[in-house]
């Protein structure tokens, strides 16, 4: 799957609810995660998003219309 | 003939004109949701607390009332004109309601903004819901209603449209942009019966002092009567967009156009009889009724899930068509690129997270957990302050190109938009729903009461009001690049083909939908029975308590110079 510079933006934004709700997740499980849980993870998915991406990427010419 | 405005020019200069006004509207009410967001939070307070309710007023009128239904009327005459393939029967009567609902508009909206001029006596701090015996100025009312009766001309000129193509082609299936004008403009019809009523027989002869008293109770239910079916006047056109445009964005086709009509007739059938579930906590109507309402609800779910289902049929059609492949992966395949699909597709993701807060409000029971705190303003930004207001800025990327013969000043702006508006939302309402389950409650300037805490199942008191913060910061951007975006792209040359306006036929099409679903006297008689049902009752009820003019005196909001007198009078309605 090729990853577009727009479906980079748009994955980074979805991985946002995703994390803000982890800690209501594991909360059901009586985990309490503390809110640097939630910058911890986003670090992680931006990074992971990232590598993706630089595997990924469309060549150069692709993105530019 | 190249686009929408070369083929019909006055029709676009009639829909240019509805979003001038719309979209001056959202820069305002955007402006003043900034203002909240920071107020409350307490960020950043320059405004008097008791300003606050002009500013929360401005804002839910400018946003809920105005900018949503001026872009309807604009989207409307646009889907009218273009599906039906031949112009309005007679310009003049389009620009007489782009005039009365723009001077509606206006008066209210100066009603409203007086507030902020302590020497101006006028106010209307009564909120969009404007309930007695909170008294705004008779300017307020009186402006509401020419806005109303604007939109029946509005209305009126459709189906005259209709009228006039049904004439020369009388065998064929009505257009289906036109068919879901025309069932959303019945269902406005019977909708505003109820806040033309309270607004013309008691609410503007109370204000001007002509009756002395008001029930209460009375204009409430006739309110909410109309305040149900209104969510969906701002929901179908954002639906009209779903289901036509967006899977020609994606690449495809729409899945069914039967679906697609079907879904337009249950929300004909079923809007108007549920507005009871807004009372839920209101004493003076029995359990019972509001019982039937809820149940009326819970069915109305089923023409929203049917939508999910076929705009994301016809979004994973488009991405096949496009290559896309895999259970999962085909998503990767969408249109990304363009603003106008990326913004539809969140607003869209968005709605179901609404949906589901939705049907906490819905149920009699758990109701009272969110009644009146910050959960519900969680749920209608995600609704209304989304799936409707970023379809439209979506859509308007795609649809003011037609209007004006020039192309969109930017798409990578356009794409920036749509997404901090969506992280914006995430933020403001994931956190507004939070602080909603905590019980911190809406429409105050001054949630932090003393000597108390709220107890957070999770997280602090703290991070919910950065969270509103944050976020409501990032959807102010928002506006303002779309905006600008828009603005600049005045500038632009005209040229031949500003954007591809063409629509595909839908997979499955008309023919294959049943006859009966046109036949719109028949859902439209089936309509009026429900309302005559769920209202006859209670309505009777209600006046029996209280007698048509009720007992109670008024509070009015604009006589700031005499306070005392307003004081004794509060008192008084409270005793
Ligand atoms: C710039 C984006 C926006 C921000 C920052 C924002 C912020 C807020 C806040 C903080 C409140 C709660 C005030 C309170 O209860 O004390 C509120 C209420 C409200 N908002 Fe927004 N909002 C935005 C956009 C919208 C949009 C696009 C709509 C609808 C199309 C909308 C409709 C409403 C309505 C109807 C209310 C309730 C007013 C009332 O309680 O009388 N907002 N907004
Ligand atoms: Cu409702």
């Amino acid at each position: 799957m090729k990853m577009s510079r727009a479906g980079l933006l748009v994955a980074v934004a979805f991985g946002i609810p995703v994390a803000i709700e982890l800690r209501v997740l594991f909360s059901f499980f009586g985990v309490e995660l503390p809110l640097v849980s939630v910058v911890v993870f986003e670090a992680l998915f931006l990074l992971l998003v990232a590598v993706l991406y630089s595997l990924n990427a469309e060549p150069k010419s692709a993105s530019k219309h | 003939m190249a686009t929408f405005v070369d083929r019909y020019p006055e029709e676009a200069s009639v829909v240019k004109a509805t979003l001038v006004v719309s979209f001056l509207s959202l820069g305002i009410g955007a402006l003043f949701g900034l203002v909240q967001a920071l107020h409350r939070t307490g960020y950043l307070r320059f405004l008097d607390s008791v300003d606050y309710y002009t500013i929360l007023t401005g804002h839910g009128v400018l946003l809920a009332l105005v900018f949503t239904i001026f872009f309807l009327m604009g989207l409307f005459t646009w889907a009218v004109v273009q599906s039906l393939e031949r112009p309005l029967p007679d310009i003049r009567l389009s620009w007489a309601w782009v005039g009365l609902t723009t001077t509606g508009a206006t008066f209210a909206a100066v009603a409203i903004l007086a507030g902020l001029i302590p020497s101006i006596d006028m106010s209307a701090d009564v909120l969009y819901t404007f309930y007695a015996p909170l008294m705004a100025h008779p300017l307020f009312y009186v402006g509401l209603a020419m806005f109303i009766v604007g939109t029946w001309l509005a209305g009126a000129d459709w189906f005259l449209a209709y009228r006039e193509w049904r004439a020369e082609n009388p065998d064929e299936r009505i257009p289906l942009q036109t068919f879901m004008v025309l069932t959303t403009m019945l269902m406005w019809y019977l909708a505003t019966l109820g806040v033309a009523v309270s607004t013309v027989f008691f609410l503007i002869p109370w204000s001007f002092g002509w009756v002395e008293t008001v029930n209460p109770l009375l204009t409430r239910t006739l309110f909410w009567f109309f305040g149900h079916p209104v969510v969906y006047f701002w929901l179908m056109p954002a639906y009209l967009m779903w289901y036509t445009v967006l899977p020609k964005l994606a690449g495809g086709r729409l899945f069914s156009d039967p679906l697609a009509r079907v879904v337009f007739v249950l929300f004909l059938l079923l809007s108007t009889p549920v507005g009871i579930h807004h009372q839920y906590l209101d004493p003076g109507i029995a359990e019972g009724f509001k019982f039937i309402a809820m149940t009326n609800t819970m069915f109305l779910l089923l023409p929203s899930l049917l939508t999910a289902f076929t705009v994301v049929a016809s979004m994973e059609h488009g991405a096949r068509q496009r290559g896309g492949e895999g259970y999962v992966s085909w998503l990767g395949s969408l249109p990304w690129r363009d603003p106008a699909f990326t913004g539809m597709a969140l607003a869209g993701v968005m709605f179901a997270a609404g949906g589901f807060s939705g049907m906490i409000n819905a149920g009699m029971n758990i109701n009272y957990l969110i009644h009146n705190t910050l959960w519900v303003p969680g749920h209608f930004h995600l609704t209304v302050g989304t799936a409707v207001a970023l379809t439209m800025m979506a859509g308007s990327y795609w649809l003011v190109p037609q209007l004006t013969g020039k192309r969109l000043y930017s798409r990578p702006i356009g794409l920036l938009q749509v997404v901090v508006w969506f992280v914006g939302m995430v933020l403001m309402s994931n956190a507004m729903h939070r602080g909603g389950l905590a019980g911190i409650p809406r429409r105050t300037a001054e949630p932090q009461y003393q000597n108390f805490d709220f107890s957070m199942a999770l997280g602090t008191v703290g991070e919910i009001r950065a969270g509103i913060a944050i976020g409501g910061t990032l959807l102010f951007v928002s506006v303002v690049l779309f905006l600008v975006n828009i603005l600049l792209s005045a500038f632009e040359e005209p040229i031949e083909n500003p954007v591809d306006d063409s629509l595909p036929e839908p997979l499955s099409g008309a023919s294959g939908s049943p006859v009966v679903l046109d036949n719109l006297r028949l859902w439209t008689a089936i309509a009026v029975v429900l309302v005559i049902l769920a209202y006859t009752l209670p309505l009777a009820g209600i006046v029996g308590d209280a007698g048509l003019l009720g007992d109670v005196p008024g509070v009015p909001v604009w006589v700031s110079a005499n306070a005392e007198a307003t004081l004794d009078l509060l008192t008084e309605v409270i005793a």
